[in-house]
């Protein structure tokens, strides 16, 4: 493994390169260009806020208990899916030139990062800066020290993505089912995720509350334990009677221990990903 | 037991300058090209291998090799070049070339034995693989751009490249063209430019794959130009060809490889001789209908 990542680090320039090489490619040839980047997480930052204060919600934050979900989701999914099919697209360079073949995925992963640090951006600056001054409702959130968490959350985020991504390229080269089977589970886990809800919900669950370590369970699933931990640490708690929370129901705080513990799962997702990638990565170009 | 101490160095100094002298021929080192006992063997899947093949594989126990089989592209081949030297290694398809190629510019590994490669100092060489010269290209990046990225693949460094971007541009005649986006290229113009960057690497060692010159007759005269620099130079050749033409005007050794072993290693004239008689005489002989 010393030996793998000393070779990565010989190949930095070649990483820098392919990362700027997929930001570049992206969006070349299209009018707006780089303004692609930023402009989904934009469009999401106003229509879920616009969406849910149509619908009359109470609170003016609606959009942004989505957007702590969405954001770290579509990093997820993207760059997982991306990834999966990289080594397919990149199969002319590595059948004929030497390369360590896992800096493909980790470009992906780098350039999904840099999209994911930019949907932050725009969620930051429009919560903290532009909401605020809007007069009447406050629909912004206030600035506290919970915040501090936000680059721990997000490093378990990248760990857990570097290992996902490692682990559907190197299989999709051998398996063609893997990008379906991706697709597939992405769509059912958006609505099993805490997602369009928040996860108290299916704490206050009737069979949940019978047997709690269901709930444990469920948040040790990392990208449930990823957007819990985004929105409990950036957000204020999430008030009675919204968002499906009953009335007498009072809502969670952050769990740190669970957390720490999808941490550890995150990590070993990771390292498995990096294993199982060198371990195969001399079989690509034999793939039959 | 004074005595015995006192012849005790002399045998210690004859047998360290046995070792030393018995190094200098087998110390690997000492060579550009290294290869013992090199064995590749593939595995051939009749039917593309599928998750649900497998799973149901695993699950009912039917997971016979039936659709799998072994084939041996490299059978225990062992040579050496030393430094300097142009090798041109023919045979028909299938003989084993391109997969020595490949395991020489590190793309597949060896099932068993080695293959080294050195530079003069002893050190693991800088290699050149002239093996698929717009294999690393973008169509929708400029000139420019794909030089920093193929001369990354190709393991230069940022300042490497950006001292050597006019020298490549200027080699493959590109001129303005180079600021532009390469989907509007011409196949010849891409292929010069591919040509220009591996060679602009300061390879130890050169692999070429049928590729040893491209373009029009001008610029192919110009590419065996800079190749008997390279080999004034003291670089290291190995290539593969069919063109026995070529061969006989660059080379200075053969391997004629058969049905993944040597068939024949020696200098050209002996080799092409042979060569051409058994492709005359018998031309499905060294057929590998196997």
């Amino acid at each position: 493994m010393a030996e793998n990542l000393r070779e990565l680090w010989r190949f930095r320039d070649l990483l820098r390169q392919l990362v700027r090489r997929e930001l570049k490619v992206r969006y070349k040839n299209s009018v707006l260009g780089f303004f692609w980047s930023i402009a989904p997480p934009l469009l999401q930052v106003l229509v879920y806020t616009f969406f849910i204060n149509a619908l009359g919600a109470r609170a003016g934050s609606g959009g942004a208990y989505m957007l702590c979900a969405i954001i770290p989701w579509t990093f997820i999914t993207t760059a997982t899916l991306d990834s999966s099919q990289s080594l397919l697209i990149n199969f002319p360079i590595i059948k004929k030139v030497y390369l360590p073949r896992e800096v493909i995925p980790l470009a992906i992963v780098i350039s999904n990062f840099i999209h994911l640090m930019m949907g932050w951006t725009v969620f930051f600056v429009f919560y903290l800066i532009i909401m605020p001054m809007v007069p009447g409702k406050g629909g912004g959130i206030p600035l506290t020290t919970s915040m501090l968490w936000f680059p721990v959350i997000t490093f378990v985020t990248v760990m857990f993505v570097t290992g996902t991504a490692l682990w559907a390229a190197a299989l999709n080269v051998f398996y063609d089912d893997v990008k379906f089977i991706l697709q597939t589970s992405f769509n059912l886990l958006l609505l099993l995720l805490p997602v369009f809800y928040p996860s108290d919900v299916i704490y206050y669950g009737k069979h949940v509350r019978a047997h709690p370590w269901i709930y444990t369970l469920y948040m040790l699933n990392p990208p449930a334990a990823i957007m819990e931990a985004y929105r409990k640490t950036l957000l204020q708690p999430i008030q009675r009677g919204s968002y499906g929370l009953g009335m007498k129901s009072d809502p969670l705080y952050m769990n740190w221990p669970t957390f720490a513990g999808a941490s550890v799962i995150c990590f070993l997702i990771c390292w498995s990903g990096y294993t199982y990638f060198n371990y195969r990565k001399w079989q690509f170009v034999e793939r039959p | 037991m004074s005595s015995g101490h006192s012849y005790a160095p002399t045998r210690l100094c004859v047998s360290l300058k046995w070792q030393i002298m018995n190094s200098q021929q087998t110390n690997p080192a000492n060579y550009a090209i290294y290869v013992e006992k090199l064995v590749k063997r593939f595995i051939l899947m009749h039917r593309g291998g599928s998750l649900k093949r497998e799973l149901l594989g695993v699950v009912s126990k039917l997971r016979k090799p039936v659709n799998r089989e072994e084939f041996t592209a490299l059978n225990e081949i062992s040579f050496t070049v030393p430094h300097g030297e142009t090798v041109a290694v023919i045979g028909r398809n299938g003989s084993g070339k391109s997969t020595l190629l490949g395991i020489l510019a590190r793309v597949y590994r060896p099932t068993s034995g080695t293959a080294q490669l050195f530079n003069p100092q002893g050190q693991a060489a800088r290699i050149a693989p002239l093996l698929a010269l717009d294999a690393g290209f973008h169509p929708d990046l400029t000139g420019l751009e794909n030089i920093e990225f193929y001369g990354s693949v190709l393991g230069m460094s940022m300042a490497h490249i950006h001292e050597r971007a006019r020298a490549i541009v200027e080699f493959a005649e590109l001129e303005q063209k180079i600021d532009t986006q390469l989907r509007g290229w011409n196949d010849g113009a891409k292929l010069r430019l591919g040509f220009s960057i591996a060679i602009n690497t300061d390879p130890d060692i050169l692999l070429v794959d049928e590729v040893l010159a491209v373009g029009d007759e001008a610029f192919q005269n110009k590419c065996y130009r800079l190749i008997a620099e390279l080999q004034e130079r003291g670089k290291t050749i190995l290539f593969v060809s069919h063109d026995l033409a070529v061969v006989e005007r660059v080379a200075s050794r053969i391997i004629w490889m058969n049905k993944g072993v040597i068939h024949m290693d020696g200098d050209v004239n002996t080799v092409m001789a042979a060569y051409r008689s058994a492709s005359q005489n018998s031309p499905t002989d060294t057929d590998n209908s196997a």
